[in-house]
């Protein structure tokens, strides 16, 4: 299983077959990327359909999948926040605030590992059930009422004919499998490769070139080759190193401690929210978390996995600074000094000149295409 | 559906299949009783027990819930023999639920206090079992488990797997004490397509070397569970102990489990008894 070659999965997409014992995907699923970007890794028993995607659009959007039904996934990951909310931390159906920021889902099924430090959970299919019941912190709040979910889905006189022509093979095609089955598949396709910096450094502004030039490696005024290091974590088609596609032969999963906090000499973060280290319970691990992507960055404020961080502008500085300093508080401490963050964070030198052609990049890598897309949008809407 | 795939992981593990299993004249039927109980009183769901924990704290228990696997008895020869277990809602592929709850809003009415299945005829006069599911079924779809391995609110998302217990007081608010035990540390893997491996497996074995199904019950004891835990303080982010490694309020109910934790060695479970 582990080094199945990704061609036994694709052959049956490229046919339009499905090979999992679950269903034969009805309308072929075309993706479509540019040349350099590899399609994402597909579960053998969960081949792409249109009506699939279509239904898991659907089901991401309706608030039926909240218990008190106020909330959908589209609530905190919302299509003109390039699927975020725009909140440092998220807030569940009953007013629960999470200990993280939400997220972006585009690309997510690019992720090695999905959710902020979770080395556990690589499959969308299983992540969507963390959000519709899990109880600590609620989300969505269905712990419990998987009954009810399922009786909500079959007396809403649309989604009958829609889940069986998504599950042709199934007698009983709506199940919770099928349900998490469809919103991964649409999470699958919302693949954001678009924007301005997808066409190339001819596209690009000189402010925008200069700072893309900056970002992967290039010298900066003071003369240091690769000052900012960008790249390192946040680089290749995704611009995150913790990436999986259909042709990975490797786990790529990375934690990362980017130095925001040192509560104390073991390099402590804010209780409840180490990162990797909740995990593991290794003091190694505490602060690590994953280099998210940062494409459609500038959309996605606030930034970091508490949202701790406003603007893009002041996630500058902090890499330059090569670790954040709070000075008074629960959370005093200088990140500078954290003894897990990475080496690479060392801080540097940067003009306003520099900064503002690093932003400019930065900004290039909105895709205006996912926002805005009607057939990613939100189907209840008005 | 369900039988179908229950039956065929039995065959896979080289128990009874196909026609074989209906051999009845040289098996006998076992049922295994399991009682929950709070010190020297029984365990009612949405009763109120005192005196519990390090501090004597009052607490309201509204679910009382675990799962056991691996059940064996031991035969004349001293042989642990294992049980086949009977297919039905609370038990599957050799994993059965005790359910003591009937008023959570996270549960449902139903109770279940029996494990039942069957083995060689013979004479046994001991018990083994473990709690918790085995990983080969902790980590693969939930979505797509028969009962009991579909209740949502069993299922532990965060690691892959499902509580192996859950014992709650409280309605949701920041005073509640939590237990839910599930494996932690759990890693996974894109390209296996799932949990690969768990640092902390968290299963209970439990071993009575004299135990008589037809006189005895296995007893879970929520007040030994807690002895010595501070139950009016929550030390760590978490209401009570979600079994997470890093937090503290779990010490003293492992070592009342026989679970390593932190630094601390496994002990003995003081949390089963045979009565
Ligand atoms: C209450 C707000 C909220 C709701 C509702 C919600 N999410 Fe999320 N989502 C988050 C937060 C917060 C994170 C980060 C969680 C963490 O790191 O522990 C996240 C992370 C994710 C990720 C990981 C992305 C990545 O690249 O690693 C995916 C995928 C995701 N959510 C999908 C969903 C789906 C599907 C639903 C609906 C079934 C949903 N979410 C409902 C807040 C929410
Ligand atoms: C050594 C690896 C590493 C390097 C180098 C690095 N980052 Fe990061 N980056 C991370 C990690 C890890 C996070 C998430 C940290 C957290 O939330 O605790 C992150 C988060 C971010 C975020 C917030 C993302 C979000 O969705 O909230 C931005 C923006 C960002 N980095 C930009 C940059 C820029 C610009 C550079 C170069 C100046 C850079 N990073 C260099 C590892 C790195």
């Amino acid at each position: 299983m582990k080094h199945l070659p990704h061609t036994l999965i694709l052959l049956p997409l490229l046919f339009g077959a499905g090979c999992g014992d679950s269903d034969t995907a009805s309308g072929a699923w075309v993706w479509n990327l540019p040349d350099t970007v590899p399609p994402p890794r597909v579960p053998e028993d969960n081949p792409m359909s249109e009506a699939k995607v279509e239904l898991g659009r659907f089901l991401f959007y309706d608030t039926k999948l909240s218990a008190n039904q106020t909330q959908s996934c589209g609530s905190c990951h919302r299509q003109e926040l390039a699927f975020t909310d725009g909140l440092a931390q998220a807030e569940g159906s009953t007013g629960e605030i999470h200990p993280r920021s939400s997220m972006s889902v585009a690309n997510s099924g690019y992720a090695a590992s999905l959710t902020w430090a979770n080395p556990a959970v690589v499959r969308l299919e299983e992540q969507a059930l963390v959000p519709m019941f899990g109880e600590d912190p609620v989300e969505l709040g269905m712990a419990n009422m998987e009954d009810e979910l399922l009786r909500r889905i079959r007396e809403d006189e649309r989604y009958p004919d829609m889940f069986a022509e998504a599950f042709p093979k199934e007698a009983d095609p709506i199940s919770l499998d099928s349900i998490t089955k469809s919103i991964a598949s649409f999470q699958r396709a919302l693949t954001s490769f678009n924007s301005k910096h997808d066409r190339g450094s001819s596209a690009l502004t000189l402010s925008e070139q200069r700072g893309k030039a900056l970002f992967f490696g290039g010298t900066n005024e003071a003369g240091v080759p690769d000052a900012l290091e960008c790249f390192h974590c946040h680089g290749g088609f995704l611009l995150s190193q913790a990436v999986d596609h259909d042709g990975s032969e490797f786990n790529q999963q990375t934690f990362i401690n980017n130095g925001l906090y040192k509560l104390d000499s073991d390099g402590s973060y804010p209780d409840g929210n180490q990162g990797l280290f909740d995990i593991t319970n290794d003091p190694a691990d505490k602060g690590k978390f994953k280099p998210p992507s940062l494409r459609n960055i500038a959309v996605t404020a606030p930034y970091m996995h508490d949202g701790s961080i406003a603007t893009l502008e002041e996630v500058v500085d902090h890499y330059a600074r090569g670790g954040r300093e709070i000075e008074s508080g629960p959370n005093a401490g200088d990140g500078f000094d954290n003894p897990n963050k990475s080496s690479f964070l060392n801080g540097f030198e940067i003009t306003e000149q520099e900064k503002q052609d690093l932003i400019a990049f930065l900004r290039t890598l909105t895709d205006e295409d996912l926002l805005t897309n009607p057939a990613l949008s939100d189907p209840f809407a008005q | 559906m369900k039988r179908l795939g229950a039956l065929m992981a039995l065959c896979a593990v080289g128990l009874g299949c196909g026609d074989d299993s209906n051999s009845s004249s040289t098996r006998q039927q076992v049922e295994i009783s399991y009682a929950a109980v709070v010190g020297d009183q029984p365990f009612v769901c949405g009763n109120r027990y005192d005196n519990l924990g390090a501090n004597d704290t009052s607490l309201v228990l509204s679910d009382f819930r675990f799962y056991v696997q691996n059940v064996d008895m031991k035969n004349a020869a001293g042989a642990w023999i294992p049980v086949e277990l009977d297919e039905n809602e609370f038990q599957t592929t050799g994993v059965a639920l005790l359910d003591f709850e009937d008023c959570a809003s996270m549960g449902n009415e139903d109770l279940n206090g029996l494990v039942t299945g069957s083995l060689p005829a013979g004479e046994y006069d001991g018990l083994r079992f473990t709690m918790g599911v085995p990983f080969e079924m902790n980590h693969v779809n939930h979505s797509t488990a028969p009962s009991p391995l579909n209740l949502t609110s069993l299922f532990w998302n965060w690691q892959g797997g499902y509580k192996f217990l859950r014992i709650d007081s409280g309605q949701f608010s920041e005073t509640d004490w939590r237990m839910h035990l599930g494996s932690t540390g759990c890693v996974g893997d894109a390209m296996a397509g799932g949990v690969t491996e768990c640092a902390n497996g968290n299963r209970v074995t439990v071993e009575f070397a004299s135990f008589d199904p037809s006189v005895n019950t296995v007893v879970a004891d929520y007040e030994a569970l807690v002895e010595g835990a501070a139950l009016d303080q929550n030390e760590a982010a978490d209401a009570g102990c979600m079994a997470k490694p890093a937090d503290t309020d779990c010490g003293p109910l492992f070592a009342n489990l026989g679970l390593p934790f932190g630094g601390t060695p496994a002990g003995t479970q003081q949390f089963f008894s045979a009565e």
